[in-house]
């Protein structure tokens, strides 16, 4: 019986053996990751910091690897695939055969100075595994002050997971705004001035964390590139992530995929690791969501049962909102002609190219966003009707095209 | 698999669909106790465009956009019933499910089922206990109109199909009783006049 192996125990990796059961498949399954956690949604764990239970995070339940009959190897990542001979080895000198191979492991946190995690009180955050320590570390050193480094949507996370804990948290970021990739230079001051606003959050622009400085390897305080330094012992670097993708490749620069998700005859490859195309622009790039993990973990299970299926393309969509009731929605890229509408908190722009939304950036409210999502992986033709959508009075830009349609037929 | 069917036309904007959603998912299943309370949720929600007026709750579409983007394991259909349900215990209002939602039927917001002491997503659960009791949705129990109906996909096709087909050979709208005409054509030159029309 054809054995699978899974590397990582992911999200892509939990659906995608959620889905060789589904499908039938009876055979041996072996997940291993490292990390000694069942899987975990990346997107739920920063909750537990802010002082939800840490069951909640176990999205497909915490008996995972039981109800799905899966060995799991656990505690050490996977350092070489050899698909020669069919075989993996950790760190810890193990090694794995398979017939399919599954490779999800996702992607890690990037460091300027790695020697600095030897640090007492700097971490990353990325993992359970750091928002475990992080967690122990607040309890223990009774922490009320934290610096967080890197304004991106992971930096953005932790800073009002800490926040919302009660910390008082200084927000260090290079850019001109935060969230620089998920937003254009008008949106993203926009957010940035109302999570200022609403958070008290102290956000630094234009600076970075260029120094820390210890006590008997405790951490004491930070300098910034701007001058001037704040005490702190707690550090958090979000600067960056690069795909785990050394294992296969050699290299971080992530695996390409063929549209059945496969990297190699027998091996898939899914999630943050996998370079897969835009389902609108057909741009090659790692689109690290979570629901184009899904449906690439759906893909790659439906080709190893039945042998058919092809990936229908990534989306570059997201949403930040977390911790407060201030949804920032973004997709597509920011170039084109602008539509723009505001109104108090409410702040939203499409950009348009030839008739079609090339991209849109919705902040403050998350109605609407489901039509103009729809109405952009469609690329649906919309130059008539899209100011008088992202501007109707009550937000109701889908009911009244369908109702208006229906009048004209009538 | 039976699901609530909207014939906007018939609706009246009563907003007893909305009343009853707001009993139905009450705690304490009582009008007078939920009047002035903050954490009511209502399911459904009348929305006037010019002169129609639109019953708006989830369509528990299948495929859902929801439930392949909810990264929290909160949102899941009952296989049996069909209704794409949401748990709040799970739900961390992280807005994924919104964010690709076409029709604009999740909001947010402290409700009585919201454990955190923050919002929860909350969306229509087809009243899943009742319609499993053999029993009809709240809203569509409540509409007094027939604008909302719990019904088979293939029987609701099939009436309007054949009511199509009657209209367009013998010129008459079997569906449309004549006082609800009347209604409707009142409302549309009220609405008209308010605009600076006819």
């Amino acid at each position: 019986m054809m054995k699978v192996v899974t590397v990582g125990t992911g999200m892509a990796s939990a659906e995608f053996v959620q889905r060789l059961r589904l499908e039938g498949f009876e055979g041996p399954i072996t997940m291993v990751g490292d990390e000694n956690y069942p899987p975990y949604s990346p997107c739920v764990i920063p909750f537990f910091l802010a002082g939800e239970p840490l069951d909640t995070v176990y999205w497909k339940g915490s008996d995972f690897y039981e109800r799905y009959g899966v060995t799991s190897r656990l505690g050490s990542p996977v350092v070489s695939v050899d698909p020669e001979r069919r075989l993996i080895t950790t760190a810890s000198g193990k090694s794995e055969s398979y017939d399919r191979l599954f490779y999800a492991t996702g992607a890690k946190s990037w460091y300027l100075n790695p020697e600095w995690l030897d640090t007492s009180g700097v971490f990353g955050f990325k993992t359970l595994t750091d928002m475990v320590a992080i967690d122990r570390y607040v309890l223990e050193h009774n922490v009320t002050r934290a610096v967080v480094f890197g304004g991106g949507f992971i930096g953005v996370d932790a800073a009002l997971a800490l926040w919302h804990r009660g910390l008082e948290i200084t927000l260090v970021h290079r850019n001109t705004r935060v969230l620089s990739q998920m937003t254009d230079e008008d949106g993203g001051h926009f957010a940035t001035d109302k999570l200022r606003e609403k958070t008290g959050i102290n956000i630094r622009l234009k600076a970075t964390v260029d120094g820390i400085t210890a006590d008997h390897g405790q951490l004491t305080g930070v300098s910034f590139s701007d001058g001037g330094s704040m005490e702190t012992t707690l550090l958090i670097i979000a600067i960056g992530v690069s795909p785990n993708s050394e294992a296969m490749t050699g290299q971080d620069k992530g695996v390409t995929v063929s549209p059945q998700m496969l990297a190699d005859p027998t091996i898939y490859c899914a999630g943050d690791v996998a370079i897969t195309p835009h389902s609108v622009t057909g741009k090659d790039g790692i689109y690290a969501t979570y629901p184009n993990a899904m449906a690439q973990a759906r893909t790659a299970a439906r080709h190893l049962v039945q042998g058919d299926g092809e990936y229908a393309g990534s989306i570059n969509t997201n949403v930040l909102k977390k911790h407060i009731d201030f949804p920032i929605v973004s997709a597509g890229s920011f170039s084109g002609e602008p539509v723009t509408w505001q109104q108090g908190d409410i702040w939203r722009r499409v950009y348009m190219v030839e008739g079609k939304i090339n991209g849109y950036l919705i902040i403050g409210d998350t109605r609407m966003s489901g039509y103009i999502f729809q109405l952009y992986r469609s690329q649906k033709r919309v130059d008539m009707s899209i100011k008088t959508i992202i501007s109707s009075p009550k937000h109701d830009g889908y009911y009244r095209e369908m109702l208006r349609a229906n009048m004209i037929n009538s | 698999m039976k699901k609530v069917f909207v014939d906007y036309k018939k609706c009246m904007a009563c907003k007893a669909c909305e009343t009853a959603c707001a009993i139905e998912h009450h705690p304490s299943h009582n009008l007078f106790e939920m009047l002035g309370d903050t954490k009511t949720q209502i399911n459904v929600r009348v929305l006037g465009v010019e002169h129609e007026a639109f019953p708006l709750s989830c369509r528990h579409c299948s495929p859902a956009d929801c439930l392949d983007a909810c990264p929290a394991g909160a949102i899941t259909r009952d296989e049996t019933s069909g209704a794409v349900l949401l748990n709040p215990d799970m739900c961390k209002a992280c807005a994924m499910c919104a964010m690709v939602c076409p029709f604009d039927a999740i909001a947010f917001k402290e409700t009585h089922r919201a454990k955190y002491g923050r919002d929860v997503a909350y969306k229509c659960d087809l009243c899943n206990d009742r319609i499993k009791q053999g029993g009809q949705p709240a809203c569509v129990e409540a509409c007094h109109s027939n604008a909302l109906v719990y019904g088979d996909l293939e029987d609701i096709r099939g009436g309007r199909a054949r009511s199509g087909l009657k209209q367009y050979l013998l010129g008459k709208d079997d569906q449309m009783p004549p006082l609800l005409e009347l209604f409707r054509e009142l409302r549309r030159k009220e609405c008209q006049r308010r605009s600076g029309g006819e």
